[in-house]
């Protein structure tokens, strides 16, 4: 039986896992772009924050993922259920990205159509919502569709802290040393984050500004 | 709102002064000094200099885009300092060469955002459009069009209207027809002159280039090096002895006919 | 939906994943840690509940440790898995032991009814405690049998343990305190499955085993008594979520024929049946279930 039939005959294990590593980033990636694009507006608008915030995401980002897993598990709340510890490790590393396209974005839109809009007496949040944001758009969902792409990847270790998700069958593979378990964590997994690419790239060239 | 019709003591009336401004840039050096000057209603007032002389800072100052850092600007005998700065700018037209229209927005929307932002209702605000859409010389299709569909030229007719959209009394305008051909640029130019006689709007229009300033000016202010020089109107800008006049007169002269120029300005 | 547009396709794979998804509620997720003697158990229980309920039942196991095996029955994606009693108090109540078997049941099963939605099933009758074991030949020389008689050789000795072993708080360093052991180094850290054959290659002399392991009577091992009572009980139980208790009783009923049906002894035969034949774990559950009479 080659890890294609395992997956049809196992499909409801696979769907429930699918669906875990799903919660896990979805979360993860709704709170980093609840924080992160708020940030990224807030240093893109103030030039003197831009690089300790910005060196402060990639430092978090160069922790390696099985280890702030690992750091997280003692604290207490967190560490009780690892549904949290991997949603807080997940959205931490969708972090970067999110912010850092937020301040490029924002700070691509021509300074012209800024100026004019201040000029013209649109108030800073009228400028925010009708004019930067819009014209940003592209380039922070480019961000978003990053943060993803990393997070169904990342997710797959949340495993090793009892998150569940994809990544199970990977583990539990490993230890079995069964391939097709393995595959059948592995393929899943890497389709997510095909899909994901594809589909935000997609709506991305829809929303690039002309 | 003022039609051609003003009454001699209106049209002395001092819409905007300027009392001892100067402005440097913050741990910077003094880019203006003691500025003193005043703009009459519906006149023309075209601040002439070379690049870093201040006239963009002058015009900044006006619709505080920038803040003086000290004296006092006045508009309308309000001084600035003590508008609120929405109400200010949303009185004031604002044209800049690059014209900054706003790509995810049709040219109705682009023409109608300040408008729109003031509550006016929808058909009032479609028909003004059109209205500006005429005086412009833009035709009413141009409406539904995006701005990178636009030539240079129909651009900044389009911002032109949007500066006069919500019929401003002020206009400042900040060497609009620079980045266009020259061409276009004649043509604007005339049809912004015709466009005065009209509307008579007290407007600051900067420019480095003299031909434009003796064309569209009722009086022209010259500015160097971060102070104003001399207010003339453009006759006696030509006959000037004032060295920095006289200076710039001839170096205009000195260029070959107008038709034969290649856009040197 | 008149024209099929791209955008349409993202109906399909959430017309798929709705297909596949059987109602939860007939459904038992099972559990097992990564390694034999779990899965055995976790594949026992699973016949049993299948042979005496309507429940489907699926299994999850491997999974790779008790920190896994906690969290996922906490936040319910499984719903049983065979525990140690000693384990579930001291790696996760976090409490030290005091008393024998039936208090550290009670203390347990109390704390987890009481905070965790969990309660535990009742013992499958043996006790997985960890083994000192030495090589049978050094025993019967030595004339050792209980650890505090070890103790005096320790210093000629060389230990080797697992990971876990040394980390925990109930393992290596409680019970080198509890017994004053002083090895002549740092005690080797290897892979479980390794030490049996490191103890009989005289590469080691004393390895911290478990009680139920097969190869103990197959390479005549010697488990030093626990004199002291150092380590904590360890009764194998299943630790079984309230709601799906509540939901289906017929699961606690199933479980509640296990009790007390395999002994010390009978586990190594199981353990060693899979480790050491290299049987396949579902047919040994089964065999055992039918030698009990409990599955047809």
């Amino acid at each position: 039986m080659n890890a294609f039939q395992y997956m049809l005959q196992n499909r409801a294990e696979v769907v429930e896992l699918t669906l875990e590593h799903l919660w896990l980033v979805g979360v993860s990636t709704l709170f980093a772009v609840l924080v992160g694009i708020p940030v990224g507006i807030a240093i893109a608008h103030r030039p003197l924050l831009n690089k300790p915030v910005l060196a402060a995401a990639n430092i978090i980002q160069t922790i390696p993922s099985l280890a702030l897993f690992g750091f997280l598990l003692p604290v207490p709340w967190l560490g009780d259920r690892a549904e949290r510890l991997a949603i807080l490790a997940l959205t931490l590393y969708a972090l970067l990205p999110v912010i850092r396209n937020t301040f490029t974005g924002i700070r691509g839109v021509d300074p012209a159509v800024v100026e004019a809009g201040r000029g013209m007496g649109l108030t800073d949040r009228q400028l925010l919502f009708q004019v930067e944001l819009p014209l940003a758009l592209s380039v922070i969902l480019s961000g978003v569709r990053v943060a993803v792409v990393i997070s169904v990847g990342l997710a797959t270790i949340a495993a090793a802290v009892g998150a569940g998700g994809l990544g199970e069958f990977i583990f539990r593979g490993l230890a079995m040393v069964n391939n097709q378990l393995i595959l059948a964590g592995a393929i899943p997994a890497a389709l997510l984050a095909v899909l994901a690419d594809l589909s935000l790239g997609w709506v991305e060239k829809r929303l690039r500004p002309r | 709102m003022l039609g051609k019709h003003m009454t001699a003591a209106a049209a002395n009336e001092c819409v905007i002064e300027f009392r001892d401004v100067s402005y440097a840039v913050p741990d910077g050096p003094e880019v203006l000094a003691h500025l003193t000057l005043q703009v009459r209603r519906g006149e023309t007032l075209v601040l002439l200099g070379r690049s870093g002389s201040g006239k963009t800072t002058t015009l900044k100052l006006v619709n505080r885009l920038l803040t003086p850092s000290s004296g006092e600007v006045t508009v309308n005998r309000a001084p600035t300092r003590n508008t609120d700065v929405i109400r200010l700018r949303r009185s004031i037209g604002y044209v800049i060469q690059d014209v900054g229209l706003f790509p995810h927005y049709t040219v109705e929307r682009n023409i109608g955002l300040v408008p729109q932002i003031e509550g006016w209702q929808q058909d009032r605000i479609r028909a003004r459009v059109q209205e500006l859409l005429k005086l412009v010389g833009l035709e009413a299709a141009m409406a539904s069009r995006f701005p990178h569909q636009l030539s240079g030229g129909q651009r900044q007719r389009v911002g032109v209207a949007r500066a006069l959209a919500a019929d401003p009394a002020i206009l400042l305008m900040d060497e609009p027809f620079g980045a266009l051909d020259p061409l276009t640029r004649d043509q604007l130019q005339r049809e912004f002159l015709s466009l005065q006689q009209s509307l008579n709007k007290t407007v600051i229009f900067v420019t480095h280039d003299l031909r434009e300033a003796l064309l569209l000016a009722s009086r022209i202010a010259l500015m160097e090096a971060g102070r104003l020089v001399a207010v003339l109107a453009p006759q006696e800008f030509l006959e000037s002895s004032d060295p920095w006049a006289a200076a710039y007169v001839s170096a205009f002269e000195n260029m070959p006919d107008r038709a034969g120029n290649r856009g040197a300005s | 939906m008149t024209t099929f547009r791209p955008q349409h396709l993202w109906l399909v794979p959430v017309l798929l994943l709705s297909s596949c998804l059987s109602s939860r509620s007939d459904r038992i997720v099972i559990g097992s840690k990564n390694f034999t003697e779990s899965l055995i158990l976790g594949e026992i229980m699973a016949q049993q509940i299948e042979a005496h309920s309507n429940l489907r039942v699926e299994r999850r196991f491997y999974l790779a440790g008790t920190y896994i095996c906690h969290q996922g029955i906490l936040a319910g994606r499984i719903d049983i898995y065979p525990e140690y009693t000693g384990t579930a108090l001291t790696a996760i109540l976090k409490k030290k032991t005091q008393g024998g078997e039936a208090e550290v049941y009670q203390q347990v099963k109390s704390e987890y009814e009481r905070r965790l939605g969990l309660t535990l099933g009742p013992g499958f009758g043996f006790n997985d405690t960890f083994a000192m074991e030495i090589r049978g030949d050094d025993a019967r020389r030595l004339h050792i049998r209980t650890l505090s008689e070890a103790a005096a050789y320790a210093p000629h000795w060389r230990a080797g343990f697992g990971y876990e072993f040394m980390e925990r708080p109930d393992g290596y360093r409680g019970l080198a305190a509890a017994y004053g052991l002083r090895f002549a180094a740092a005690p080797r850290i290897m892979d479980l499955g390794l030490l049996a054959r490191a103890l009989q290659d005289h590469q080691i002399d004393i390895a911290a085993g478990n009680t139920t392991d097969g190869l103990i009577p197959a390479l005549g091992l010697l488990v030093l008594q626990d004199d002291r009572h150092y380590f904590p009980p360890y009764e194998a139980v299943p630790v079984i979520r309230l709601e799906t208790l509540r939901g289906h009783p017929e699961v606690g009923e199933a479980l509640a024929a296990l009790k007390g049906k395999i002994s010390d002894a009978e586990m190594q035969r199981l353990n060693y049946a899979v480790d050491g034949e290299h049987r396949d774990a579902r047919q040994v559950a089964r065999d055992f279930l039918h030698s009990k009479g409990l599955v047809p």
